[in-house]
């Protein structure tokens, strides 16, 4: 009463939980273009999508990535080996647990006549799935172990107390079943229901052959056991009992956790284990069935669709502009929950030296992933909590679209478009890209916010070991005004138009850096339009390291304003 | 010989300015295998033009006509001077060959002839030189007829002002006339660079665009002269367009240093040295050059290169320049070779390096210090012998002369880049055969 009571409550709570999750696929809203969309014509482009896919040769491509993405996960294959490895465990491992064992009534029992759970092959292949599982999450500890960089990985301790949950599920489920082995009182239980428990003469022939075959530890039964006995129990066991139970030792994981625990067996009946293990595993089940859709745990939904998805799309390549602007901001959606928090992405970013460097870890595709998300819900930025929407902006704006996130992805996400989504995002928010604001004002005006006073000729010693070229008079002392950098740069070329365009020239910005005046360039447009080409550095016939010098003198913008202020001060 | 991963050589040039892209040029059509050191950044000032010899005695400041016999008088006396020492058959073969090598990267010269020309300059002032680009050349002819001529500036390209040019020439050239004109395209633009608009005249309908403005303003001009912007890779592809468009000769003039010339010599040598196999490493620099034995090789390390090298040839030309070109370091007492440390010929002290005027016509003593070498081009060390069997410097590194003065830069690093190669190969020739 007590188990159902709670089976149906859990389930209540799942089933909740995942309608849930399922609505904010259609009512969250990334990026600027998902604004005017309203959840009814998402839901509509996606049902129109799905059926022009069915229907269509595209079905081949669903019906192909569904085998090959989503059961032998191809995608994890291709990146990570080991990891591919224990993820196969635990979706073979738990699926057929789950079928197998926690379904057991519902489908085992149905479909093979005669099952009990302690007949070989189930009681083999219980333990079988049961250490796949734990063996799976072991080598994904161990690989999570293996590429710790030093960054924080993007995790929330929700998702690992699930993790906790499940493990804790695993070994109760062992211990009780090793338990159930070794318990005398199981056996008189079962002995008194199918023998008559009050038959000593064929109580302990059974006794014995328990004791030596199947590890029940009897704890008045010390010594040789009675070869004799054991062949009456055997005789006995046929007739009575080998209908139902076949010799333990198959229970390759519990049966050795049954003779170790031998000698507290006693102890632990007296406790009335096999109650609370009991109630421990199948509350722990429950609580993880109940919980799984509010943990990130829930991509076993989100992932298996997210590349059905991407595999339905009319470009091969998967692009975004495979989808309709209604249904891309479902798929932005998704791909927030579909994300397993692998951290490839973070491994293989082309930034993650910068977000090291910087100690921001908003930087790294994982991270900026939840913070995406985060925007689009409305809990960033919020009050308290300013510096994390600045690091978020940081990150979004460093982030190179170099694309290599999106095609490492085992789960196939198409995070360039999560990314520029975000951007939109935070522009709207109130933290567009630094070169964005600090082209609103002349490099004049932003020198005189950059600096309390009069312009500081020397860095701070945090500055110039930040910008080192920028502080060193070397490097750029030996300008002798050539005009090269100038004559080469692309960025000046194109400079068309007074308004917008260079307000200094390459050769300026280090005359000035020669003069002491290099708080003048921070804000200037051509240190901020400077397409790093590195013309102007090739060919400078002095060697300066002009582009690089560039880069530096954004970087120390940057960092003497911060994004949010200098934002601010524009505004 | 093109083999990428090659790291020993026959030769090693050290320096990309003229001498360094005329030793690597010369040693490569001799058939050595060459790799070559350094920045090419200092030919962005050269102007196009090349000098042989146009003044002698620098004190007297004689301009002649005939390089020829400004060589032969030098040889006289001047004997110690680097070019007194090449003979003028090899002068005419080193020019021929490096004017060929350029013609065929994309960059042609007028036929070089026997005798100085007159070229007009930014500011208006005549120089004299010898090799003149065939974009130039039209300007030579008109500067010597003097018949009426349009010269067409852009407002905002401030290092080139025709109104300047026509205010200083105007009284004995009656009939040059000078336009401002917009740049198409550019009409907001406050200032422009030479090297875009070179560029952007390599489209042709900026190119049509051009002519078309200046076509109305021709009149009876016989000559239409530019300044130096007429196309950069395809230069030549350019100026025959404005001169079918125009129907008149057309010539460009020099704009300041660094300019589209110098820009349209360094890719045209870049070019020529590349095409014949010679391996370049133009970022980087020689930390250390060792010698192993009197017979052996030379081993240059080199920085700016990802992780070093190290390259071993068998010949070494030091082609790296005087103080801009950091071939020579001076500090408060003396000047030293940067590389190998060889001993330079300076004045005793540094109160003689300059006379007390600087515009002093005879110039400074200074400019006539470098390094002393053998008859082989080779240069020598403390004792008066040469520092390594096989290493040879050329160009404006050597010792007593002021090339600047004499009007013989390009002149001084051909040359000398001719002779010292053919010694070189004579050289390696001998170890072969030892």
């Amino acid at each position: 009463m007590l188990f159902q009571t709670a089976l149906y409550a859990s389930l209540a709570l799942c089933v909740l939980g995942l309608v849930w999750r399922f609505s904010v696929w259609f009512r969250v809203r990334i990026g600027p273009d998902a604004r005017d969309v309203t959840p009814a014509q998402r839901l509509a482009a996606v049902f129109r999508g799905a059926t022009s896919a069915l229907f269509s040769r595209r079905m081949f491509h669903v019906l192909a990535a569904f085998f090959l993405d989503v059961l032998l996960l191809r995608r994890l294959f291709a990146q990570a080996r080991l990891r591919w490895l224990g993820h196969l465990l635990i979706l073979v491992g738990f699926t057929l647990l789950l079928l197998m064992h926690a379904l057991a009534p519902l489908v085992t029992a149905k479909l093979f006549q005669g099952y009990q759970s302690t007949l070989d092959p189930y009681l083999f292949l219980r333990d079988l799935f049961g250490a796949m599982v734990l063996i799976g999450v072991a080598l994904l500890l161990i690989g999570r172990w293996r590429r710790r960089s030093g960054l924080p990985q993007a995790r929330r301790s929700i998702d690992a107390a699930f993790v906790a949950l499940l493990a804790f599920a695993l070994v109760t489920g062992f211990l009780l079943e090793a338990h159930k082995i070794a318990s005398p009182r199981a056996f008189y239980r079962m002995a008194d229901q199918f023998i008559g428990a009050t038959d000593a003469e064929k109580l302990e022939p059974l006794r014995a052959f328990w004791a030596s075959e199947f590890g029940v530890a009897f704890d008045d039964l010390s010594g040789p056991i009675d070869a004799n006995m054991v062949e009456q129990g055997r005789q006995l066991h046929r007739d009575a009992c080998a209908f139902c139970h076949a010799k333990p030792a198959s229970a390759f994981v519990s049966y050795p956790v049954a003779r170790v625990l031998a000698p507290v067996t006693g102890l632990l009946d007296d406790a009335r284990a096999d109650a609370w293990l009991l109630y421990l595993h199948v509350f722990a089940c429950l609580l993880g069935l109940a919980s799984l859709p509010f943990t990130m745990f829930f991509h076993v939904v989100a992932a298996p669709i997210s590349l059905l998805v991407n595999s339905a799309a009319v470009n091969r390549d998967f692009s975004a502009q495979s989808f309709s602007s209604e249904a891309r901001a479902s798929r932005r959606a998704l791909a927030l929950d579909a994300c397993v928090r692998c951290g490839i992405c973070d491994l293989r970013c082309s930034v993650a030296p910068i977000a090291r460097y910087l100690g921001n870890p908003g930087l790294l595709p994982a991270h900026k992933l939840i913070t995406t998300g985060a925007l689009a819900c409305g809990l960033l930025p919020r009050s308290g909590h300013e510096d994390e929407a600045l690091r978020a902006a940081d990150g979004a704006f460093l982030c190179t679209d170099c694309g290599r996130c999106t095609s490492r992805c085992p789960v196939g996400l198409d995070l360039e478009d999560l990314w520029e989504a975000g951007r939109g995002d935070l522009a709207a928010a109130g933290l567009p890209a630094p070169a964005q604001w600090l082209q609103a004002r002349p490099a004049l005006a932003w020198a005189e916010s950059l600096e309390p006073g009069p312009w500081q000729h020397a860095l701070s010693d945090a500055e110039a070991t930040f910008a080192p070229l920028a502080a060193d008079r070397g490097t750029f002392s030996r300008c002798v005004q050539c005009q090269t950098c100038t004559n080469v740069c692309p960025v000046v070329a194109h400079s068309i138009d007074p308004e917008h365009g260079v307000d200094l020239t390459p050769q300026r910005v280090m005359n000035l850096l020669r003069l002491g005046l290099r708080d003048l360039t921070l804000g200037s447009r051509m240190v901020w339009d400077c397409a790093t080409c590195y013309q102007c550095q090739e060919n400078c016939p002095e060697g300066i390291r002009v582009a690089d010098i560039m880069c530096e003198l954004r970087g120390l913008a940057v960092r003497r304003l911060g994004a949010v202020r200098g934002w601010r001060e524009v505004s | 010989m093109t083999d990428a991963r090659q790291d020993s050589y026959d030769v090693a040039v050290i320096g990309a300015g003229m001498a360094g892209m005329s030793a690597a040029l010369f040693a490569a059509e001799r058939g050595l295998s060459c790799i070559q050191v350094g920045s090419g950044g200092g030919l962005l000032f050269a102007s196009g033009l090349l000098d042989l010899l146009g003044v002698h005695p620098v004190a007297e400041h004689r301009l002649w006509q005939s390089p020829y016999a400004a060589l032969a008088a030098l040889a006289r006396e001047q004997p110690d001077h680097p070019l007194a020492r090449v003979d003028a058959g090899s002068i005419r073969s080193a020019f021929e060959t490096f004017v060929t090598a350029l013609a065929a990267a994309g960059l042609p010269y007028a036929p070089l002839g026997e005798r100085n020309r007159n070229v007009l300059t930014s500011i208006g002032t005549v120089k004299t030189t010898f090799g003149v680009p065939r974009s130039m050349s039209a300007g030579v002819d008109a500067l010597d007829a003097r018949p009426s001529c349009l010269l067409v500036d852009f407002r905002g390209l401030r290092e080139f002002s025709a109104h300047q040019i026509a205010a200083t020439l105007g009284r004995s050239w009656p009939g040059l006339r000078y336009q401002r004109i917009e740049f198409p395209g550019c009409e907001v633009v406050p200032e422009l660079y030479a090297a875009h608009l070179a560029r952007a005249l390599e489209a042709g309908e900026t190119r049509e665009r051009t002519i078309a403005r200046v076509k109305p303003l021709l009149g009876d001009a016989r000559a239409v002269g530019f300044p130096a912007v007429l196309g950069l890779a395809r230069a030549g592809e350019v100026h025959a367009a404005f001169e079918a468009g125009l129907g008149v000769p057309v010539f460009e003039i020099p704009t300041m240093p660094t300019s589209v010339p110098g820009l349209r010599l360094l890719g045209a040598l870049e070019a020529a040295v590349s095409a014949r196999g010679v391996r370049r490493r133009h970022q980087a620099t020689v930390r250390a050059l060792a010698f192993d034995g009197n017979q052996g090789t030379a081993t240059l390390e080199l920085d700016g290169v990802p992780g070093g090298e190290r390259v071993r040839a068998r010949a070494v030309v030091l082609a790296t320049g005087r103080f801009s070109g950091r071939g020579l370091k001076a500090d408060r007492g003396e000047v030293r070779e940067s590389i190998l440390g060889l001993p330079v010929q300076q004045p005793t002290s540094r109160e003689t390096w300059h006379q007390r005027n600087f515009l002093d016509p005879s110039g400074h003593a200074i400019n006539r210090a470098g390094l002393l070498i053998d008859d082989a081009w080779r240069p020598l060390d403390a004792d008066g012998k040469p520092a390594w069997p096989r290493v040879f410097a050329v160009g404006s590194i050597l010792a007593h002369q002021d090339w600047m003065r004499s009007k013989c830069g390009s002149g001084l690093a051909i040359a000398t880049a001719w002779a010292a190669v053919d010694q070189v190969a004579r050289q390696l020739r001998v170890t072969a055969a030892g």
